[in-house]
């Protein structure tokens, strides 16, 4: 069984985690990064996840501190205030996830993040649903350029067709989709292999393929390429620069960016070398309103 | 300063009529001998005579000059001289103000006012500077600043106080409204504060209500405590639901918001291009300097502009190369002016470029709609472009003729809800 430890000075969050995560998990808690890092003396945990602000040792310094002493625990960041602005200090501590305290409070969120990251089966647009309830609507595959056109499109159109809704993924898989068309694949010394918007034609391995699903409370598409060269800390340094303002005058980023200003939930997964997914999701409801977490699972 | 100077001046000029006023009234007291000097002396009396009028006109016309209100009191508090801001003030004639009681004249009062700083002028022979008095009105309560200097005798005694008044009113509001303002702004952090503290417990109380109903076996629960946690769960429900809308009224929810110079974000946009490696092209910059501020995120508009821009500049670097191939050359011309248009802001950047098709003119602002060539990039869309804009309450739109094209955009202007104009209690 996996142990993850808790770190929070608000009571009512550390049992609520500890009543939900127990029993599939060895759950213990820590009302301090000092008493955390006790605990860790006494034995490894395979996740910690940390409030930001706590007296003493804040989140993301404990999570740094675990990370150095532990580099293989898992380290998960959490907090009432807005997610946005912790991106750079969650980068600095090399922490890519952080989940928003909503009230009421996303369980299913924290189910797949939780399970992904300490199973390593992150990929797929059905981990993120609700399984009991999760139809999958269509599966596509580009393999060209003049694909990617045809894919997006048709896949925006099944939404609406099914659901009535597709919020903006109109306007941003156009982004996700031309970032793995043209920037996903490289040569072996890592120089991009096609010039954006020229006419390609995708070796088998470059292949990207989109699913598009929903479970009656959210609905999704996933985008994802089987070459694996998007890395964690690239995404977390551009979206940082695009939100900071200081990465206006970048020529990439911007795409990421805005794809997830305009979603509800954008999760990025990365196998390096192997696999990375773009999932996008959408809300029916206002319920989840609130801050926007931040999901960058890397392998 | 101003309060100084005038206060000097009007003690100069007092000083000078009380100079003439003894020098006449000498001139009457004496006797026979004196006169027949006096007549003697009547060439050089009539110089003097007449300078002294000059300078008495002069340092009069200064007086009436003086949009503050000045008047002379004796040691009784009674007017002896007042400039005409003073008379127009209260509404009566100069003659029939002298020799009043300036309590009663001035401030309607029934006695004089308490710590009076006349009185105390006159008692420490010194000036009051900045003396602020209350006027209470049925309306809305008037405030004055005041100063009082001394005009003092040979012996050093104070034989007369001239008195300075400024209507501070106006000053007093603006401080007011800026107090206002500025707890209202800490009023906005405290909330969002406090907002961000209650989100976590609530959370918390939510997420283990939430817990409690989907594992209530867990927890020895029975129908009733069911009852009584689904009732817990609502009630938390509704408590985020108000924090929420708060933080949302703070606009500190997104943490975007802001009150913007939409001037500056054209110059670094035009900057923005520049840096891209576009060749520099004419252009003409035209800014309202008075325009108006906008309450958006500037990163977004930024990009907006940006793209507005870059679209300007790849559609005359087209035409150019387009002319080129047939040996004809080309000046292309960009155009940005921004403005302010009834309670909006707007920033019209034009080009001589190639313009836009008529047949792609319902299209361009379709997603997936490009018209760039392979490898240029496609920088936002126009479509990524209407969808912030329109976040904003605003409106993008264009003209294209074979001349010219002109993309507009339209934000609204920010007005600061107007203060009412109740005092506060």
């Amino acid at each position: 069984m996996y142990s993850i430890l808790i770190v929070d000075d608000e009571v009512s969050i550390r049992t609520m985690l500890l009543d939900y995560l127990e029993g599939t998990y060895e759950v213990i808690t820590a009302e301090n990064g000092e008493a955390a890092l006790a605990l860790c003396e006494q034995r490894p945990f395979d996740m910690v996840i940390s409030d930001i602000n706590m007296p003493g040792i804040k989140g993301p310094q404990l999570l740094a501190e675990i990370r150095r002493l532990y580099p293989a625990t898992h380290t998960v960041l959490i907090t009432a205030y807005n997610v946005d602005d912790y991106v750079r200090l969650a980068r600095r501590s090399g922490v890519s996830n952080i989940i928003p305290k909503t009230s009421p409070f996303n369980f299913g969120e924290l189910d797949a993040l939780v399970s992904g990251l300490l199973s390593g089966n992150i990929f797929g647009l059905a981990r993120y649903m609700q399984p009991q309830h999760y139809t999958l609507l269509g599966t596509f595959e580009i393999r060209s350029s003049h694909d990617a056109k045809d894919v997006r499109e048709a896949a925006v159109e099944l939404l609406t067709e099914k659901l009535g809704a597709a919020g903006d993924m109109r306007l941003i898989l156009d982004e996700i989709v031309t970032n793995a068309v043209y920037h996903a694949p490289a040569f072996p010394d890592g120089t991009e292999k096609y010039e954006e918007f020229s006419d390609v034609t995708l070796a088998p391995g470059e292949y990207i393929h989109l699913e598009c699903g929903h479970d009656g409370e959210k609905y999704g598409i996933s985008i994802a390429d089987d070459m694996g060269r998007l890395t964690k800390e690239t995404v977390l340094f551009k979206i940082e620069r695009q939100m900071s303002g200081e990465g206006v005058l970048d020529d990439s980023g911007r795409g990421l960016h805005m794809s997830r200003l305009f979603s509800d939930r954008m999760i990025i997964n990365i196998a390096p070398k192997k696999r990375t997914e773009v999932i996008l999701i959408n809300y029916f409801s206002h319920k989840y309103r609130g801050y926007k977490p931040l999901y960058i699972n890397e392998l | 300063m101003i309060v100084l100077v005038s206060g000097i001046l009007a003690a100069s000029l007092t000083a000078c009529g009380w100079l003439f006023f003894v020098y006449r009234k000498e001139k009457n007291k004496a006797g026979y001998f004196e006169r027949a000097l006096d007549a003697k002396n009547q060439r050089h009396d009539t110089t003097i005579t007449e300078k002294i009028t000059l300078s008495k006109k002069q340092l009069e016309t200064a007086f009436d000059a003086i949009t503050d209100l000045i008047c002379a009191l004796d040691s009784d508090l009674r007017i002896t001289r007042v400039n005409k801001s003073y008379a127009a003030f209260v509404g009566v004639p100069i003659p029939k103000l002298l020799g009043r009681h300036c309590w009663e004249a001035f401030w309607s009062r029934a006695e004089p006012c308490d710590h009076c700083p006349a009185q105390m002028t006159f008692a420490t022979g010194k000036p009051v500077l900045k003396h602020q008095i209350k006027m209470p009105d049925k309306d809305r309560p008037r405030y004055f600043t005041v100063a009082t200097y001394p005009v003092l005798d040979a012996a050093g005694k104070p034989q007369n106080v001239i008195e300075h008044i400024r209507d501070s009113t106006d000053e007093k509001v603006i401080l007011e409204q800026l107090i206002r303002s500025e707890k209202l702004a800490s009023i906005g952090t405290m909330t969002a504060g406090i907002a961000h503290e209650m989100i976590n417990p609530l959370s918390g109380i939510s997420g283990t209500a939430g817990n409690m109903l989907q594992m209530p076996g867990k927890y020895g629960l029975n129908e009733k405590g069911v009852a009584r946690v689904t009732a817990i769960l609502d009630a938390s429900s509704r408590a985020s639901a108000i924090v929420k809308d708060l933080l949302h009224l703070s606009r500190k929810e997104d943490g975007t918001s802001m009150l913007t110079d939409v001037n500056s974000l054209v110059l670094k946009a035009v900057e923005a291009v520049r840096l891209k490696g576009f060749p520099s092209l004419e252009h003409k910059i035209n800014l309202d300097t008075a325009l108006a501020r906008v309450l958006c995120d500037p990163t977004k508009i930024q990009q907006v502009i940006i793209n507005l821009v870059t679209n300007a500049v790849q559609s005359v670097l087209e035409k150019k190369s387009n002319l080129a191939r047939e040996h004809r050359s080309f000046s292309g011309l960009i155009l940005i002016s921004t403005q302010t248009e009834d309670d909006k802001v707007r920033v019209d950047i034009s080009d001589n470029g190639t313009g836009v098709a008529d047949d792609i003119k319902g299209k361009i602002f379709d997603p997936f709609f490009t018209t760039r060539p392979p490898g240029e990039g496609t920088g936002l869309g126009l479509s990524i472009c209407q969808k912030i804009v329109d976040e904003h309450q605003g409106r993008i739109f264009f003209e294209s003729t074979e001349s010219l094209t002109t993309f507009s955009l339209l934000l609204p202007a920010y007005r600061p809800r107007p203060e009412s104009t109740q005092e506060p209690a």
